[in-house]
């Protein structure tokens, strides 16, 4: 399994056990794990959730708290036994040993400047770096990893950073006292795809530059393999593989590394046929035009306030039994799209129609009735159940919202949902806090069914689950479409999910519909310069149609507050070209039901792209 | 910029604070029964010569007129006169309606510059003491919930809270000043008058001090960037000191801040018990002897006192924590 580089390790783990210790027993976490890390070699950790991934990482980063305890085996690090010699790992933390975690947003004290923080973390590894040298050190890396303007950046606090640059920082963390081995944990998790496809170009560089050698810690295959040199398999606690990328992926030793590769969705499938669009009736059962939402945000530097635009000339057609895809990456007004969908607000500017009515202007009694045709279901599946209530009564609560049946006939009604997503009975009196996050996203689909609605808006409800039970809810939502005829709207930032599950789909960004058209299409001949961007950065172990290098210029999405006069994504677009920057194309048709916001498509009436897609006989 | 702004609006906020607590003041005393010029006048005083005095001082016109005619005096920095209190400091007259003296009353404005600033040097101390107190308990029991410095941290502050304020500055009194002869007890020579006082108060405040310092140790060093700070290779009292610390600070300094405007206004209690010639002690006299000049004089300074201190501890927390707005 070795390579070909004969370094002496770096570190060395061998027959390590963990487990959590409490006066009942001990319950084993993980199991005579061993392997070797060498200088600037980068290792990626696979498994599912609960295999052990975080306390492997933990253990090396001597960070395992109470009830955790190492009861077996040894860490040795250049030598150093890590385990037993605690006052050395204590040294190492930090310094030679550095770790950054999957979540960025509180890992730093927001009461002192980024700058700040960072000066006085290598000060506290290297006290002989004089102050000055320090500054001077965080400003040239927080150059290195892209931070614009990292001087004045360097002097503003950790909520003045979005997510992805605080990421950024967190590296910078850690790679400021030159450590020889930075362990990852899941650092991309929290992160969307086309800013976790720049972190990752990124910690190559840098581990080429400075010599670390990475454990990157990770729960998804295609971007465990994108980042690493070899990947090591973790099940249950047990190394059950460790080969290059390519070779696991050619020849999978272990049962669960081939499931993996067998469950993972593909982009580019042409074997598996895409969801069609079916056409019951002609007329859109949900009809979304030019709508717009605005909101104000107090500016604290320069006093008043400024307009946040978080949804601008939105445009789509949902058509009865569809499942039509709203993706997007994080800020590009997703959820404020979804609250007005579902009457939680009024659009500022254009119409709503469901069902020929508009849920934008209508009357608070008359949504509260239309609301029984609509349902919603979120994306956490722990903050949107109540926790003291059993799980029959959140299942009756919409019917006795909505004056149905009387107590008898709701039970009934509770008791039949309950089995149709495949909750067993016996739970009806239970609470929720039992359930696992499977279970309970089952439980808030059965709450949202209940009121037999035609349309479900599905806000990101498969993100939280792992690859295994995502499968199993979208094998549920189709056997329910078929049996009631639901209409989907998933909103989503999953690329591979929405091209398994919908016939049709809206890319967003900064607020506006940039794309709609069908799947086959957007995957196979996007229309917009942001889709092919999107595309060149899903995770996925096919050969991509779309090279990330062409696809994406560097940084992040201008801030909705000053969003530029043209084309919003024209500072990121590599084929922007004067007219993007001072004219917004807006939504125009290009043949075979597709619709893109680019000038560089042809217009329409001029020669339209042949169409490959069987979409158009629809048309 | 921004602390110019910060302190034009709530300095506009706190005078429109100050004008409706005066109106109310102003109202509620003249509507309550107790007519001040019989207590002035004293007992013996013919009914005639009231109203004559009454009308003479304005008593009579309606309140609005009356608390204009007050306000514009005290918009030019004069809170008028006592009704009661003669300049010379003399004692009060009860029955020398005729005392040729009386006309020459006490400017309520001495009388409070006179004593707020021993209210103050009690208020400071009594912090000093409190915080002496509670700091070093309320940051042990957070850094350990659940642990046994927790609990010591719940029962000092049961303690501390269920002893009575006039029971125990008798009881210190007792101890430290007949017994022991350690300190002064009664009325006001120097500073040392102050510490028995500010003791009792201190013991007061300090188990609500400590309760709060408890909960927001215990809750920031749950926090993430606490948790990992380790991982980044920070000491322990790095960790504490100027990070765990720097955010317990804020709920703190909110604490502190009703706390100080408590102590400036109301220490009514320990300042009659101690014979402390501070406002407290002040306010029971007005009161007691219907001194309208006089309580409201007092219930304005204390009034534009708390304002001033919440203004001064927004501007800490903001600069403390920067997320905050105000």
């Amino acid at each position: 399994m070795d390579g070909t580089n004969t370094a002496t390790p770096l570190l060395e783990v061998s027959g390590l056990s963990v487990g959590a210790v409490t006066p009942e027993g001990t319950t084993p976490i993980l199991e005579d794990v061993s392997f070797s890390l060498r200088p600037r070699e980068i290792l990626s950790v696979i498994g599912e959730s609960g295999a052990g991934k975080t306390v492997l990482a933990r253990t090396l980063a001597s960070w395992l708290s109470d009830p955790l305890k190492v009861t077996g085996g040894t860490i040795r690090f250049r030598g150093t036994d890590l385990v037993n010699d605690t006052a050395a790992a204590r040294k190492l933390a930090g310094r030679e040993i550095a770790y950054v975690g999957g979540n960025p947003a509180g890992a730093l004290d927001p009461t002192m400047t980024v700058g700040a923080q960072l000066v006085e973390k290598l000060r506290a590894v290297r006290p002989e770096v004089s102050g000055a040298a320090a500054k001077q050190k965080a400003i040239e890396l927080l150059d290195a990893v892209r931070i614009p303007s990292a001087a004045q950046r360097f002097h503003e606090y950790p909520f003045q950073y979005s997510g992805g640059m605080m990421q950024r920082v967190m590296i910078v963390d850690a790679l400021i006292s030159d450590p020889a081995l930075l362990i990852a944990d899941n650092i991309t998790q929290p992160l969307d795809v086309t800013v976790a496809a720049q972190i990752l170009k990124l910690m190559r560089d840098l581990t080429g530059r400075f010599d670390t050698a990475v454990l990157f810690i990770c729960s998804s295959l295609p971007v465990a393999c994108d980042a690493s040199d070899e990947v090591l398999v973790l099940n249950k606690g047990r190394v059950v593989e460790r080969q290059t990328p390519e070779a696991l992926v050619a020849s999978p030793q272990h049962a669960y590394t081939s499931q993996l590769i067998r469950e993972l969705p593909k982009l580019w499938d042409t074997a598996a046929a895409a969801p069609k669009e079916e056409r019951g009736e002609a007329r859109p059962i949900m009809s979304v035009r030019g709508v717009a939402k605005h909101y104000t945000a107090k500016n604290r530097a320069q006093g008043g306030t400024s307009v946040v635009q978080a949804v601008r000339n939105v445009e789509f057609d949902v058509f009865q039994g569809d499942n039509f895809g709203l993706v997007g990456e994080s800020g590009c007004g997703k959820s404020s799209l979804m609250r007005l969908l579902t009457g939680l607000e009024r659009p500022d500017a254009g119409t709503i129609l469901f069902e020929g009515e508009d849920i934008g202007s209508a009357r608070p009694a008359r949504i509260r009735e239309l609301r029984r045709k609509f349902q919603l279901v979120l994306q956490d599946p722990y903050g949107s159940l109540p926790p003291q209530k059993s799980i029959g009564a959140i299942l009756e609560e919409p019917l006795k919202i909505h004056r149905i049946g009387d107590r008898k006939e709701r039970r009934e009604r509770a008791r039949s949902v309950m089995s149709e997503v495949g909750l067993p009975e016996a739970l009806y009196e239970e609470l929720p806090n039992g359930l696992s996050a499977g279970q309970r996203q089952r439980l808030n689909v059965a709450r949202a069914m209940t009121l037999e609605p035609r349309l479900l808006i599905m806000d990101e409800t498969l993100s939280a689950l792992d690859q295994t039970e995502q499968h199993k809810m979208l094998d549920l939502f189709e056997r329910l479409q078929a049996q009631h005829g639901f209409t989907y709207i998933f909103i989503s930032h999953d690329l591979a999910m929405v091209r398994r599950v919908c016939s049709r789909i809206a890319v967003m960004y900064l607020g506006e519909t940039v794309e709609v058209a069908p799947n086959d299409r957007l995957f196979f001949d996007p229309g917009h310069p942001y889709s092919r961007a999107l595309l060149s950065a899903a995770p996925t172990l096919e050969e991509r149609r779309y090279d990330p290098k062409d696809c994406l210029l560097e940084g992040e999405p201008p801030s909705p507050i000053d969003l530029p006069p043209g084309c919003a994504f024209a500072s990121r677009c590599p084929q922007a070209f004067d007219r993007c920057r001072g004219e917004n194309p807006g939504l125009t048709a290009r043949g075979g039901r597709a619709l893109a916001a680019c000038f560089l498509n042809p217009r329409r009436g001029e020669d339209a792209p042949s169409m490959t897609t069987p979409e158009t006989t629809h048309a | 910029m921004f602390i110019l702004r910060f302190l034009l609006r709530r300095l506009a906020q706190g005078a429109l604070i100050i004008f409706l607590v005066s109106a109310l003041i102003f109202t509620l005393l003249r509507v309550v029964p107790g007519d001040p010029v019989r207590l002035m006048a004293g007992g013996m005083a013919p009914e005639a010569l009231i109203e004559e005095i009454a009308t003479e001082m304005g008593l009579r016109d309606p309140i609005p007129v009356q608390f204009t005619r007050y306000m514009s005096g005290v918009v030019q920095g004069d809170l008028g006169q006592s009704f009661v209190r003669p300049a010379n400091g003399a004692a009060v007259g009860g029955a020398s309606f005729d005392d040729s003296t009386r006309s020459a009353r006490a400017e309520v404005w001495d009388l409070i510059a006179e004593t707020a600033p021993k209210t103050i040097q009690l208020a400071c101390l009594a912090m000093v003491f409190a915080l002496m107190i509670a700091i070093p308990i309320g940051v042990w029991g957070g850094l350990h919930p659940g642990g046994w410095p927790d609990r010591i941290a719940l029962y000092c502050s049961s303690v501390f809270v269920s002893l009575p304020n006039f029971w125990l500055g008798i009881i210190l009194a007792l101890l430290l000043s007949v017994k022991l002869k350690l300190l002064p007890a009664i009325g006001y020579g120097g500073f040392a008058w102050t510490i028995l006082p500010a003791l009792v108060l201190a013991i007061e405040i300090a188990p609500f001090i400590i309760r709060s310092l408890t909960v927001s140790v215990a809750q920031i060093m749950g926090q993430n960037f606490i948790d990992i700070a380790g991982v980044r290779g920070l000491s322990r009292n790095q960790i504490i000191f100027r990070h765990g610390a720097k955010n317990a600070a804020v709920p703190l300094l909110n604490l502190l801040g009703v706390q100080f405007s408590m102590l400036l206004g109301g220490v009514l209690v320990v300042e009659f018990i101690f014979d402390y010639p501070g406002l407290g002690l002040l306010t029971i006299n007005a009161v007691m002897q219907r001194d309208f000049p006089l309580i409201q004089g007092i219930a304005i300074v204390t009034a534009a006192a708390f304002v001033l201190i919440n203004i001064v501890v927004d501007l800490l927390s903001t600069l403390i924590d920067p997320r905050l707005e105000y």
